[in-house]
């Protein structure tokens, strides 16, 4: 089935719940309200015509500082071989959705990612913990507002460089003798030869 | 019960023709190398310890801009027009000196993208990987041909002089306050 | 019910076959009393009084056998693992948002690190996502060429290390330094076209860092013919093993409909029974101009989609890619600018976004990009296979004893640079 046909039929069963429908982008999207996800995407998988087996990919995006998360899941059907994607948007500050991880099992984990990353609660997701990030970390890192929590436990997190400007280079100017030794046993080597003429010359 | 012998039988009988392979090898010469004494021939345009040569850099900072994880560190200081740097044996004209052109080797990921994008091609990788040193400062590369305290003069005279360029635009601006809205038009940009 | 939990499924001889038609039942419960007698077991430990005969052990994460940072919360009840908590996030550098600061080029030397045993694949996902969103449709047939065969190498040296360390898990040490034997001859043909061995940084968005030096085809050939002969030898070492099918063949078993639903892909997938290619039943670049075939597993020794399937199916997949070089390799053009259609200026609309995918060694690699009209991207994400087939484990080792645990870890085949990112 085309995306059409399909955001059509969305659009039939679910009427205004489906926002709007994107058919021109290169993966055409429909973006549903936030409450409907998990109707919507049980429709996806259970309906004979769609039957959308496989939650492919589930990502969130941050649309700004100080607009709307969202979240956009790619479905894909092994049986009719056809692509659809969803996204909903849910607001930066308490932002949830409902899960789907027990429609596909694979969209569990990714959950927890999207969690961990961006702060988004799915309700009823089985085991919403972060997943990469430790799980006393401060903050959500992929949103575009993410400032670095300073210290973890007495490690200091970003990473700063103070030994390489010039007043510790003045201080002990010894540091530079590695680059005359390596200077020194330099012949060839240039994917076109070029330096191998230069060092000749 | 015969389905248990029969694997048994068959266990034994493919491990020998396991064992006739390896007994193959024994006699097949090796595949390994010891390496400090024995070398392979590494080839050409391989990847390794990168190397400035500070006769042709012009100063561009276009390697600087694209690597990855900003391990270049450049300063220039512009030629005075009664100077004259010669040119690049590329042909460009060089127009900065290139006080400070160092390569944190330690945060460099070999990626490449420096060396391509050097117009004057005087930046290249070499075939030297051997280079573990004992002091984490000595994984940065100075390459520049100038000494670090003179160096260090040549930033501050600039530093001087654009300052005092700085103040006598200010001055200037002062002097006719008129033109200030359309100077201050793209500055929110 | 559980139907993959008990151990009557795993000595049972079951055969599932994917019809794609009718319901197909999954269960999908995701064992609330397990998960509460994990909890209860975790607060009996704390609290010092350990009551009843389970128990909780943590494999990893330096296990030898995890392959990485990997670390695996075992709930056990003797010898039978009755759940699986993997935890992961040890490697975890957040590519994602080194992403959004970085040139669409630049990120390219990041992909080589996700799976740094495939890093031509990851390349290669990366730019066709990029390309698809830039609009870039039309590549010289050098470059394509070229990323096809780099491709094709990488997944036999990719699927070579896969097979060597399975072997390893088993306990079968010659076969793992034979298939390093064959990488290392890769990695030598990989150091000559691009400069460097494990990480390339070699397919441009575009087109390629560096043009093919000559004679690179007549040793690719040369090799080919050699790697033939070693994957027989190989063969009647490792997969003709009694013992090792015996040990592999009855363990880790995924049924094909828990598999889709769990989202494997590649050789997982594969490995099930599903026939399914994404080289193949979705082409991107030039692969339907060769003739390949799709292995999928048999369960010939055992139940459909063991252990010794994955295997199987990674073993047939090289010899599907040597088919692949045999006829790539002597069309590729000598002729021909690879760097004309890398493009100037990388800009798009703002809110532009694609997923593409496409088949990495360990599975399907999809990249979902976002722009936001400037020259850096606003979204670059990796849906990564190693991390949802990690999440599978759970999955194939219910029921299964410890030392199947390894076995089970080595057959999906994780690269932990990819799982955590
Ligand atoms: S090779 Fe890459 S990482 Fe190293 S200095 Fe050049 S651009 Fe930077
Ligand atoms: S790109 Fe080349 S010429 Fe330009 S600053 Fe770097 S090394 Fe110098």
């Amino acid at each position: 089935m085309t995306p059409e046909l399909i955001a059509e039929k969305l659009q039939a069963r679910f009427g205004d719940k489906i926002l709007e429908f994107a058919k021109d982008a290169i993966n055409p999207v429909a973006k549903v309200a936030p409450d409907a996800v998990h109707d919507v995407c049980k429709f996806l998988k259970d309906d004979a015509e769609l039957y959308f087996d496989m939650c492919h990919n589930l990502s969130g995006y941050d649309l700004g500082a100080g607009k709307n998360l969202a979240v956009i899941y790619h479905l894909f059907s092994f049986k009719h071989q056809h692509w659809f994607a969803i996204k909903a948007e849910v607001p930066r500050e308490g932002g949830h959705l409902p899960t789907v991880a027990l429609l596909w099992r694979t969209a569990e984990w990714h959950e927890r990612e999207v969690f961990d990353l961006y702060g988004i609660r799915f309700d009823g997701n089985p085991d919403l913990r972060r997943i990469l990030c430790p799980d006393d970390w401060e903050g959500w890192p992929l949103r575009k507002d993410y400032v670095v929590q300073e210290y973890y436990h007495g490690i200091r997190v970003p990473y700063k460089e103070d030994w390489n400007n010039f007043d510790t280079l003045a201080a002990n100017p010894e540091r530079g003798h590695f680059v005359f030794q390596f200077e020194k046993r330099l012949p060839v080597v240039n994917g076109n030869g070029k330096a191998a003429e230069k060092s000749n010359q | 019960m015969r389905q248990y012998f029969r694997d048994v039988w068959r266990g034994v009988f493919t491990v020998l023709i396991g064992m006739r392979e390896t007994w193959v090898h024994v006699f097949r010469p090796p595949t390994t190398k010891q390496y400090p004494h024995e070398r392979f021939q590494l080839p050409p345009g391989t990847r390794q310890q990168l190397f400035m040569n500070a006769d042709d850099c012009i100063g561009c900072f276009k390697c600087a801009r694209i690597c990855p994880v900003n391990c270049i560190y450049i300063d220039t200081v512009k030629a005075k027009p009664t100077e004259d740097l010669g040119k690049a044996s590329t042909g460009n004209p060089i127009r900065q000196h290139v006080v400070r052109f160092d390569i944190d080797m330690f945060k460099c990921c070999y990626c490449d993208d420096c060396t391509t994008v050097c117009p004057t091609e005087c930046l290249y990788m070499t075939d030297k990987f051997e280079a573990s040193v004992y002091e984490r400062s000595n994984g940065i590369y100075h390459f520049s041909k100038y000494e670090p305290a003179l160096a260090m003069k040549m930033l501050a005279e600039q530093a001087a002089e654009e300052a005092a360029a700085a103040a006598a635009k200010a001055a200037k601006a002062a002097a006719a306050p008129k033109k200030e809205p359309a100077a201050a038009a793209p500055a929110p940009h | 019910m559980s139907t993959f939990g008990a151990l009557g499924n795993i000595f049972k001889k079951q055969r599932y076959y994917f019809e794609g038609e009718g319901e197909m039942v999954v269960d999908l419960d995701p064992s609330a009393a397990l998960d509460q007698r994990r909890d209860e077991l975790i607060k009996a430990r704390q609290s010092g009084n350990f009551p009843g005969d389970d128990m909780i052990v943590n494999m990893g994460p330096q296990h030898p056998s995890t392959h990485g940072v990997l670390r695996l919360e075992l709930v056990l009840d003797g010898e039978i693992v009755k759940k699986v908590t993997p935890h992961i996030g040890y490697l975890h550098r957040n590519f994602e948002k080194h992403a959004e600061n970085l040139g669409w080029n630049e990120i390219i030397p990041y992909t080589d690190r996700l799976d740094y045993l495939a890093a031509m694949n990851m390349n290669h996902g990366y730019c066709l996502a990029v390309e698809k969103l830039l609009g870039i449709k039309e590549l010289p047939k050098k470059v394509e060429y070229i990323r096809v065969i780099c491709a094709e190498f990488m997944r036999i040296s990719s699927h070579l290390m896969a097979v060597g360390t399975f072997g390893l898990d088993v306990g079968a040490i010659t076969p793992f330094l034979w298939a390093f034997r064959d990488r290392e001859r890769i990695l030598d043909l990989f150091e000559w076209i691009s400069g460097a061995r494990l990480l390339y940084n070699y397919i441009w968005i575009g087109g390629l860092s560096r043009d093919m030096p000559s004679g690179w085809i007549k040793q690719a050939t040369e090799f080919l013919d050699e790697l033939e002969r070693n994957m027989k030898e190989f063969n009647r070492l490792l997969s003709g093993n009694q013992i090792f099918i015996k040990r592999a063949a009855e363990v880790g078993v995924l049924p094909p409909e828990v598999a889709i639903n769990c989202g494997a892909t590649g050789p997982v997938l594969r490995g099930s029974g599903i026939k399914w290619d994404c080289r193949k039943d979705e082409p991107y670049s030039i692969y339907p101009q060769f003739e390949f075939e799709i292995p999928v597993g048999e369960g010939r020794y055992g139940p459909m989609g063991s252990a010794f399937d994955r295997y199987w199916v990674r073993i047939r997949e090289i010899e599907e890619a040597i088919k692949i070089l045999r006829q790539a390799l002597p069309q590729c053009p000598e002729q021909g600018d690879v760097k004309e259609a890398i493009p100037r200026r990388m800009k798009t609309a703002a809110g532009a976004e694609c997923y593409v995918r496409s088949e990495a060694p360990r599975g399907e690699i999809g990249f979902y990009v976002r722009s936001n009209g400037s020259d850096i991207p606003d979204r670059v994400r990796c849906r990564s296979s190693c991390f949802v087939h990690v999440s599978l484990l759970d999955e194939i080792s219910r029921g299964c004893m410890v030392a199947d645990m390894i076995l089970n870890i080595g057959s999906i085949d994780i690269v932990l640079g990819e799982v955590d990112r």
